[in-house]
């Protein structure tokens, strides 16, 4: 149990995905508008990450190593299609302002990566745990990114609004300040770790 | 004692020219649109320009000092070129917390971030026009008439560039555009002064002319071929090198050394580069204006063109294929 | 080798086909909902399902728009347009609009765009304030000329920095207002029998046909379509 913790923190602090692994950046950088969009784009990644996980885990032994790469995304492929389908009759509002990002997780090489360099590998519950803890890391990074986007953009966090609108520089909203923000993030994070490392 | 035996790599032989000389005969070069700006705007020009200056300035030493530690270098002038190169790109009526908000981007996003002068890819000042040009396109596309024009009665103003596309029957003359009392940013009102200081830059051989000729030289020819075939005001030649910040961008922004090539080969590519992306965007684009993206895009190929035009060695063997 | 990735794909199939089951009502009940809620947003108060009676209206321009009537009684109260621009600054704008019985603009509602967000985003708020009559289209009677932006000699402002967007816009106005004022003049002339629309097919590419279409629906466009190519 120690140890399922111990994946499940790394997966959120020293291998991030976003700010340690740079994975994944297309989404990253292109749903973070705005903090609801970027979680739930964080949330949908996590639960297909959990259940490719926990599936090509259970998987691991019947499947060939020759063609473990198509059965993996057929996996992938499988729950990121239910998640589709479902956020389109429940959340339509919210499949519609992610578009075809959804779809698109798919392809994000956090998802193969982890089936491939960790689920093959590990027994079914850690690599749950690990699943989560690379979500959650994923979601974390990405409500972050979306909540300072949408602060210095509109003004709001969360539409909470924190200073009048007309004040926000609209470049933040825009794929630019995607890349700017997440630069400085990345700068931070970094600095942090560093210091945590010193101690 | 000590100081008199240096040891220090070539080269040993110094021109003479330092940061501060080149810096200011910058600035004096931008006196002459400064005063038109003046006689345009008059107290908004000298109230946005010394403000973009204080700001920059502020900002530089306040993040030098406290943030990365170091001893500030404001007095270099470097700063202060940003400050009133930014100031000549925004309206004359921008608010002045917009203002404050494009020196910070331009000193602590775009120059700081990446090591202060000299290691900065992107020119500041352009790209802290380009940011609020994108943050608060409503506030940085509403120009004052100028105040000696005939039509006092109008508060905003569309300018040359924006006329072109949509009512070309509202272009002012060319001589007016030349001399500038037109709509527009606060530097770019005349090409006539921009080119005064293009004579001080090159006379003085702070910048040489490679980069302004080769921008100028490919718009004139790029839009010159468009109007044989078909002579619109859009295709104009004249019109696109004395409207909108051609001259200021060619003469002031694009030949920033941090940020231009090093060769003279290099600096063609790159003017010609410039010219195309400039016209280009005028011509098929959404924005109206083209320069500050064209040069920013641009300074971003610098490291690839200077590795590209890396001069021979003397005594190197040349390869034959 | 082959038969285990036979295996799971099979298992994944049957799996997805599941859950299509389960969420095809859902889907097809929000996607309806959507449009239920955009149609009733810009036309007078109903009581008929517009979307069941909707039909195909050519544009003038080589399309067609889907034209949703809205009743009271057996009263036509007013017509709802799907219309479109693909001038947006970025990509294609999608908007519904509707007008009265009399040419009147009723209300709006913008239904897809990809334009910036802060600039030409406004336009889904922006040409119904009613505090504001320079840049409200709302109430304006088409019949008396097309809506053009105030930079290009029309009347109605543009939205701040936005101009390309807010041409757009209302080009999909007045394409709207084409189609609906195509369907007032067959309407009123609508006599001839129906034998001589059999091969008219000229309904050229509708960008999106969300309503259901059954054969009512088919019924109903080569009649209409018959009936303005009489004109």
């Amino acid at each position: 149990m120690n140890d399922n913790l111990k994946v499940l923190i790394n997966g959120i602090i020293k291998e991030n995905p976003i700010f340690v692994l740079l994975l994944g950046m297309c989404p990253t950088l292109a749903t973070t508008s705005s903090a609801i969009n970027g979680m739930s784009m964080g949330l949908a990644t996590m639960f297909v990450l959990i259940c490719s996980n926990a599936v090509i885990s259970m998987l691991k032994n019947l499947i060939p190593d020759m063609v473990r790469i198509p059965a993996y995304i057929v996996v992938i492929a499988t729950f990121v299609t239910i998640i589709e389908m479902m956020m389109n009759a429940y959340v339509p509002a919210l499949a519609d302002s992610l578009g075809i990002f959804i779809p698109l997780i798919v392809v994000n090489c956090i998802v193969l990566g982890r089936a491939e360099s960790f689920a093959s590998k590990n027994s079914v519950i850690s690599s749950v745990f690990d699943g989560i803890g690379i979500g959650l890391g994923f979601t974390f990074a990405l409500s972050l990114l979306g909540a300072v986007r949408e602060l210095l953009g509109t003004g709001q966090i969360f539409s909470l609004n924190i200073y009048p609108e007309q004040f926000g520089s609209l470049i933040f909203v825009l794929a630019p300040g995607a890349f700017i923000v997440l630069g400085y993030l990345i700068a931070i994070f970094n600095k942090l770790q560093k210091k945590e490392g010193t101690n | 004692m000590e100081n008199k035996l240096v040891v220090s790599p070539s080269p040993h032989i110094h021109s003479g020219d330092t940061i501060q000389k080149n810096m200011y005969g910058v600035l004096i070069a931008l006196i002459p649109a400064f005063l038109v700006a003046l006689y345009v705007f008059r107290l908004d020009a000298l109230i946005i320009t010394a403000l973009a200056v204080l700001f920059c300035v502020g900002f530089e030493y306040l993040i030098v000092k406290y943030m990365m530690k170091k001893t500030p270098t404001v007095l270099d002038g470097s700063a202060i070129i940003t400050g009133v190169l930014l100031a000549f790109n925004v309206p004359s009526n921008l608010p002045v917390w917009i203002l404050a908000l494009g020196c910070l981007f331009a000193i602590g996003v775009v120059k700081l971030s990446f090591g202060g002068l000299g290691n900065n890819i992107f020119n500041p000042a352009i790209a802290g026009r380009i940011f609020l040009l994108i943050s608060f396109p409503a506030q940085m596309t509403v120009w004052p008439a100028p105040e000696t024009a005939f039509t006092i009665d109008a508060v905003s103003s569309a300018t040359i560039l924006g006329n072109l596309k949509l009512n070309p029957e509202l272009l002012p003359s060319l001589q007016t555009m030349f001399l500038g009392t037109e709509a527009g940013s606060l530097g770019e009102m005349s090409a006539l002064a921009l080119l005064l200081g293009l004579g001080w830059l090159l006379w003085k051989k702070i910048i040489t002319w490679h980069i302004p000729i080769s921008i100028m030289a490919t718009v004139a020819i790029f839009t010159g071929i468009l109007y044989i075939f078909n002579p619109i005001p859009l295709y104009n030649p004249l019109i696109h090198l004395f409207s909108g910040g051609l001259m200021l961008g060619a003469v002031f922004m694009a030949t920033d050394y941090v940020t231009s090539p090093m060769t003279k080969k290099g600096m063609l590519i790159y003017g010609v580069g410039i010219g195309f992306i400039t016209i280009a965007i005028r011509l098929w684009g959404a924005y109206p204006e083209g320069v500050s993206f064209a040069i920013l895009l641009m300074n971003a190929f610098t490291p690839l063109i200077n590795n590209y035009t890396t001069p021979k060695r003397f005594g190197e063997v040349v390869k034959h294929g | 080798m082959f038969l285990s990735l036979s295996l799971i794909c099979l298992t994944v199939a049957v799996l997805l086909a599941q859950v299509n089951k389960m969420t095809a009502k859902p889907i097809a009940d929000a996607k309806a909902m959507k449009l239920q809620n955009a149609i009733s947003e810009v036309v007078p108060a109903f009581d008929n399902d517009p979307i069941a009676e909707a039909f195909l209206m050519p544009d003038g321009q080589g399309d067609s728009l889907l034209v949703y009537p809205a009743k009271k009684g057996d009263e036509i109260v007013g017509y709802a347009l799907n219309s479109f621009s693909t001038n947006g600054f970025s990509g294609n704008i999608q908007i519904m609009v509707g007008f009265d019985m009399e040419h009147r603009i009723v209300n709006y509602s913008v239904l897809q765009h990809g334009e910036t967000p802060g600039l030409g985003s406004k336009m889904s708020e922006w040409f119904r304030d009613a505090a504001k009559p320079s840049q409200s289209i709302i109430g304006r009677d088409l019949s008396k000329g097309a809506l053009a932006v105030s930079n290009d000699g029309g009347n109605v402002d543009a939205i701040t920095a936005s101009t390309i967007t807010s041409r757009a816009f209302l080009e999909a106005i007045n394409r709207a207002y084409a189609a609906y004022s195509g369907n007032m003049d067959a309407t009123s002339g609508a006599t001839q029998s129906e034998s001589d629309t059999t091969g008219t097919t000229q309904s050229g590419s509708v960008t999106n046909i969300s309503g259901e279409t059954n054969d009512n629906d088919e019924q109903d466009i080569t009649s209409q379509e018959g009936g303005n190519d009489n004109e």
